[in-house]
């Protein structure tokens, strides 16, 4: 027998074609996205993200230390002429950055002040990783003499001559600043981290948008810009650049190179992560020593079996893309003022500058006009429309006369 | 591999007597091999059998259950042969990104548990992709590398 078609079975298979072609636009709540890329957006979330305290901190989200933290952050007299503070270069109008594209402090520095916001989530501190915890990070700049040029007889000396800190002290740490200068100048930093990890950045229209798209919400995906959405498709495919920005705060927290010069003006070179590892690993303060507070050294685990290689030099931290509208310039050495120029250094990325044993997947990704705009309103979604607020500090500490 | 099944072997009259019977023709019996699915992913090479299993924090594991990326993991590792538990070494374990040209940016280290048994710690896939695990086992002089792909996400 043979089966011939009737016009009801024609217009069946039809429509069956139509369904089976139109699915993945379905399945994708009509926004255009594959299932697996609706998966890896779906991975940049949610935010904000979890977040545990620091076990190598024991003061790690105290509220009196926080308080304590935040005075010292605006502390000029840390400084050695008693005019820098960490806030001079990390501004909190700025995203806790200084718009400069190299840091001054008591001196000119050649490397980009970093935006502190959302800081507690990273693995490594500083362009280079030298640090592998925030308050350690924190103490470097107290003791570099182009920074503030301070010192742990400086710190520990206004620590106890100022009733109002030493007041803090003793309600953040249980006890009067009598510890040794170099101990007080650990606890200081300590104190400085734990109102750093209160700096967190809200959620961003990106995040609305993906938010929407978890829980099938047409309506509220279809408010997050069709330009924006170009953009992440971009970010997702072509560009590859989810492989390294990847996760909730769109880094690896690892290194990389990515091509921008390491040459240092008048003369010289930055190794990089290369020589981040080295001052890591010399550094009486990194986790594996005794000022870590986690007994268990259990928090150690990256610093204890770090494989130094020879492509690390150059190589520089990958970056968290949130909070960028902010923190202009760009790249470790904040060569770049805007971030069409970082689009277009990835579009026209230049192959002769990358490590011969370095990552095989950069190429340049050659965008139109109009595709590295829509990148560039990708980039910007993921920032807050508004400096966030300096947080408040927190409730339930006495006062300090 | 799990303990409890160590157990429930090890006090069966007739399965202490097969042990010892196999230990007597060839490796060392162990309820841990062959592996089964509770081991892991099992790869082989000739009449090696090695099973992998990740060893993640609760909070790293992925929606569909694979290595998620740039998070610390330790590996658990049994080696098998024909006869039972394999008296080789595990003496080396890493991983590569073959399209990248790069491996990881930590050096594991290899702890031996015992039984054929060992505790790979310090892996980290710091890329999403395709990661190669790369395994060495030495009984003897001969050293055997077995390969597996795995993804990152």
């Amino acid at each position: 027998m043979t089966f011939r078609p009737t016009e009801h079975h024609s217009g069946r298979r039809i429509l069956a074609t139509l369904l089976f072609l139109l699915a993945p636009a379905a399945a994708a709540g009509t926004d255009g996205f594959s299932a697996g890329e609706l998966e890896r957006i779906a991975s940049h979330g949610p935010w904000p993200t979890e977040w545990m305290r620091d076990p190598g901190n024991r003061v790690s989200a105290n509220a009196a230390a926080i308080h304590l933290g935040h005075r010292l952050f605006f502390e000029p007299r840390l400084s050695a002429n008693g005019r820098v503070a960490c806030a001079t270069c990390h501004d909190p109008a700025r995203g806790f950055q200084d718009g400069r594209a190299t840091a001054r402090g008591l001196a000119d520095g050649t490397r980009n002040t970093p935006g502190l916001f959302d800081v507690r989530h990273q693995r490594w501190f500083g362009w280079d990783g030298g640090h592998d915890n925030l308050w350690s990070a924190s103490l470097r700049p107290i003791l570099d003499q182009r920074e503030m040029g301070g010192s742990a007889t400086r710190s520990a000396a206004l620590l106890r001559g100022s009733a109002a800190l030493a007041c803090h002290y003793r309600q953040a740490f249980g006890k009067a600043p009598k510890a040794t200068d170099p101990d007080l100048l650990v606890n200081v930093a300590k104190a400085i981290a734990s109102w750093q990890e209160t700096l967190a950045s809200p959620p961003t229209a990106f995040d609305r948008f993906r938010d929407a798209l978890e829980r099938k919400d047409d309506a509220a995906a279809a408010t997050y810009p069709a330009a924006a959405r170009r953009g992440l498709k971009i970010f997702l495919g072509r560009g590859q650049c989810s492989t390294c920005h990847a996760g909730p705060l769109f880094t690896n927290g690892e290194f990389g190179d990515i091509g921008v010069p390491f040459f240092i003006k008048p003369a010289g070179v930055d190794p990089g992560r290369q020589g981040g590892i080295k001052r890591l690993l010399a550094s009486p303060y990194n986790l594996l020593g005794a000022h870590n507070d986690d007994a268990t050294k259990g928090n150690a685990t990256g610093t204890r079996y770090l494989r130094p290689e020879h492509r690390n030099f150059g190589e520089f931290k990958v970056p968290t893309l949130r909070n960028l509208t902010l923190t202009a310039p760009y790249m470790h050495n904040g060569s770049l003022a805007t971030l069409r120029d970082v689009v277009r250094h990835y579009s026209e990325l230049d192959e002769d500058r990358l490590h011969t044993d370095g990552e095989r997947i950069l190429k340049p990704l050659n965008l139109s006009e109009a595709e590295s705009a829509d990148l560039v309103a990708f980039l910007e979604s993921l920032s807050p429309e508004a400096a966030p607020p300096t947080p408040v500090e927190p409730p339930g500490v006495a006062a300090c006369r | 591999m799990n303990k409890s099944r160590r157990r429930r072997h090890g006090v069966s009259v007739s399965g202490m007597l097969a042990a010892l019977a196999l230990v007597a023709t060839a490796g060392v019996a162990n309820a841990a091999c062959p592996p089964n699915d509770d081991d892991g992913t099992v790869i082989n090479k000739g009449d090696l059998l090695l099973a992998f299993k990740p060893l993640l924090k609760a909070d790293s594991v992925s929606k569909a259950q694979r290595i998620p990326m740039a998070r610390h993991f330790a590996l658990d590792v049994q080696l098998c042969d024909r006869g039972g538990v394999s008296g080789a070494q595990l003496t080396k374990a890493d991983a590569s990104m073959p399209a990248h040209k790069h491996g990881m940016n930590y050096r594991p280290t290899i702890k031996p548990l015992g039984d054929g048994r060992f505790r790979v710690d310090g892996m980290m896939f710091h890329m999403a992709g395709r990661w190669q695990l790369a395994f060495e086992v030495q009984a003897g002089k001969e050293i055997t590398r077995l390969t597996h792909d795995v993804q990152a996400d």
